[in-house]
């Protein structure tokens, strides 16, 4: 199982007095798993740490069962990109992309074939021959997940990698996360961004202080939190105050709020199987005609707003 | 979570050796430096003594030409272990301003930016990275000291004779390995300012400071102290000091050979000591 996974075993991390992580027990399954959390959470380390740039003052760090001090095999399976645009500025894209993939032990002639299917995958062909520094912020993002998945790794790792684009760019950037995650990949993502972390994460994992708070797909990780924080669940119907009658004699619900228009309710409940039952039950019974039924609160933002709050400021 | 399955190909093609991937470093970086105009005169400039070398040691062999010029060339210009150290010391002072020029760029733009990680997310350790960025200036300055100084060698001693190469070996040994310790020492000095500076500008300022200002507070120690030991501090006649011991030559700098190789010793550790300080992958985090 550990062969198909990034594996933190009670890890920790201090730069010198500084808390990098503290005892981060996690297990990452292939598809697209976002780390979330405000600056200075330990994202970033968490990062360096799977790939090796830093080392665990306790604890162990496995990614495909290697371990990350294996730098000759571990980087052939893993490609990192970082938050920052370290670009030299005088190389072309195209010579940048060739220059560190010729650090990899890539021939001449192998890595102008990788270099030139992975500008063609990041749509950056006709930029190949300019100078990195004259590149967008865009191209400058693209050219650097270039670097990362030129060598065919199996894993990637990208510290904020929709950081500066704009919506268009953004959205075909999580369409390629998309695809190369279609492909069996394991994505390893941070992002401030929480309305889009929700619509490409196969799963979360949330940082605050160096520790993790939660982990896991995002609804699994809402419905542990029921007792605490009770569900939210938008209904619009025909008859709201019959339904707000009905479920205030049940004793998970913990607060009903009527729609301004009168049309629907916010329900607050510590278990939302429960309400599914009644509602349905009412349905069925012909009381009332259900127009839509959603939760919410059953996203990364909300989640991130119960468990970090104010903390993550940096969050959009 | 979504079900996915492996569907991707991994690459599978030969790999270049793991040794010889630092040299990528050097190829990039040697192309940068001949885009300059600048350098690249000056680096051809560099290659200016050895020519006049061999013209001295190819005048001092042909008759046709002693006898036109009617002087003895043999007297004006011996060649021996005072010609070679006299050799190295010019072309060690330009292997030195070749450094100054190129150097203090190598490791702090690399800082500066943030790139460290960029490097070691490869196969590529931070020994490779420190020797990938020394071969960028060793093999330049191998390339206007210890080559150039061999091949005139080699060319007096064929011209001169086998009992002349073997009476002069040390002279071939004392190119080499002199040469070795000044592009060795110069190399360190060099990388170690410019990862603890992490500024172009300042790292050459302060490369220039390490030779001439600290020779500077080596005279006035000696003029104080009425001694010569305030050149322990003086990089230049240290290395004199030690070439002069490899050619056979006195050098009278005051300085006894031992002492010349401890302080140089010193030095170097002390770089080799910053670099592993300074040359790290991770970012820094704040509290």
């Amino acid at each position: 199982m550990s062969a198909d996974r990034i594996i933190f075993e009670d890890v920790s991390k201090f730069y010198g007095e500084v808390l990098g992580v503290n005892r981060v027990d996690l297990s990452i399954p292939p598809g697209i798993t976002t780390l979330v959390g405000p600056n200075g959470s330990g994202k970033t380390t968490l990062m360096n740490l799977m790939t090796g740039l830093v080392r665990p003052n306790r604890g162990r760090v496995q990614v495909l069962g290697l371990c990350p001090e294996d730098s000759e095999r571990l980087f052939r399976l893993l490609g990192y990109c970082t938050q920052y645009d370290s670009f030299p500025r005088h190389l072309t894209g195209y010579e940048f992309l060739c220059f560190y993939l010729r650090l990899h032990g890539t021939s001449h002639g192998a890595a102008d074939r990788l270099v030139w299917q992975a500008l063609e995958r990041l749509g950056m062909t006709e930029a190949a021959h300019r100078r990195v520094a004259a590149y967008s912020k865009g191209m400058r993002q693209r050219i650097k997940l270039a670097q990362a998945i030129c060598h065919q790794p199996q894993v990637l790792v990208l510290d904020e990698p929709l950081n500066g684009l704009d919506p268009m760019a953004r959205a075909e950037m999580i369409a390629l996360f998309r695809e190369l995650a279609s492909a069996g990949r394991h994505l390893v993502i941070s992002s401030h961004i929480l309305h889009e972390v929700d619509k490409i994460s196969d799963q979360v994992v949330m940082l605050t202080s160096g520790y993790v708070v939660a982990e896991g797909q995002i609804q699994a990780v809402r419905s542990e939190m029921h007792q605490e924080y009770p569900m939210q669940i938008l209904v619009r119907c025909d008859k709201p105050a019959l339904l707000a009658a009905r479920v205030f004699e049940q004793d998970h619900v913990v607060e009903v709020k009527m729609h301004k228009d009168r049309r629907g309710l916010l329900v607050s409940t510590r278990s939302g199987d429960q309400f599914y039952e009644l509602l349905e039950r009412l349905v069925l019974e012909g009381a009332l005609t259900v127009e839509s039924v959603a939760p919410a609160d059953e996203d990364v933002y909300s989640v991130y707003e119960y468990l970090i709050g104010s903390e993550g400021g940096g969050a959009a | 979570m979504a079900v996915y399955k492996r569907t991707y190909q991994p690459y599978s093609g030969t790999l270049t050796p793991a040794w010889s991937r630092f040299l990528i470093i050097a190829r990039q970086a040697h192309r940068r430096v001949f885009d300059s105009r600048f350098l690249t005169f000056f680096f051809v400039v560099c290659f200016v003594c050895p020519a006049v070398g061999a013209v001295f040691v190819y005048l001092r062999h042909n008759a046709g030409a002693i006898a036109l010029l009617n002087i003895d060339v043999a007297r004006m210009f011996p060649i021996d272990g005072r010609f070679f150290f006299r050799f190295m010391g010019w072309q060690g002072s330009l292997a030195f301003l070749l450094t100054a020029f190129v150097g203090p760029g190598l490791i702090s733009t690399d800082l500066r930016n943030n790139a460290l990680p960029l490097y070691f997310c490869r196969p590529f350790s931070r020994a490779e990275y420190v020797l990938g960025k020394m071969s960028v200036l060793a093999i330049l300055q191998s390339l206007i000291t210890w080559v150039p100084g061999l091949l005139l060698f080699a060319f007096h001693a064929y011209l001169e004779g086998g009992a002349w190469l073997r009476e002069n070996l040390f002279i071939a040994s004392g190119l080499f390995l002199g040469s070795w310790i000044w592009i060795v020492t110069l190399c360190l000095l060099a990388l170690a300012l410019s990862a603890w500076v992490k500024w172009k500008v300042l790292a050459g300022a302060l490369l220039f400071g390490v030779f001439f200002v600290a020779a500077g507070f080596g005279q006035a120690a000696n003029a104080v102290m009425h001694s010569r030991s305030g050149n322990l501090i003086n990089l230049g006649e240290l290395i004199r000091t030690v070439w002069a011991g490899l050619f056979r030559v006195d050098a009278d700098t005051g300085v006894s050979p031992g002492a010349a190789w401890m302080v140089l010793i010193g030095v170097c550790a002390l770089c080799l000591y910053l670099l592993d300080r300074k040359v790290r992958a991770y970012e820094v985090v704040r509290s």
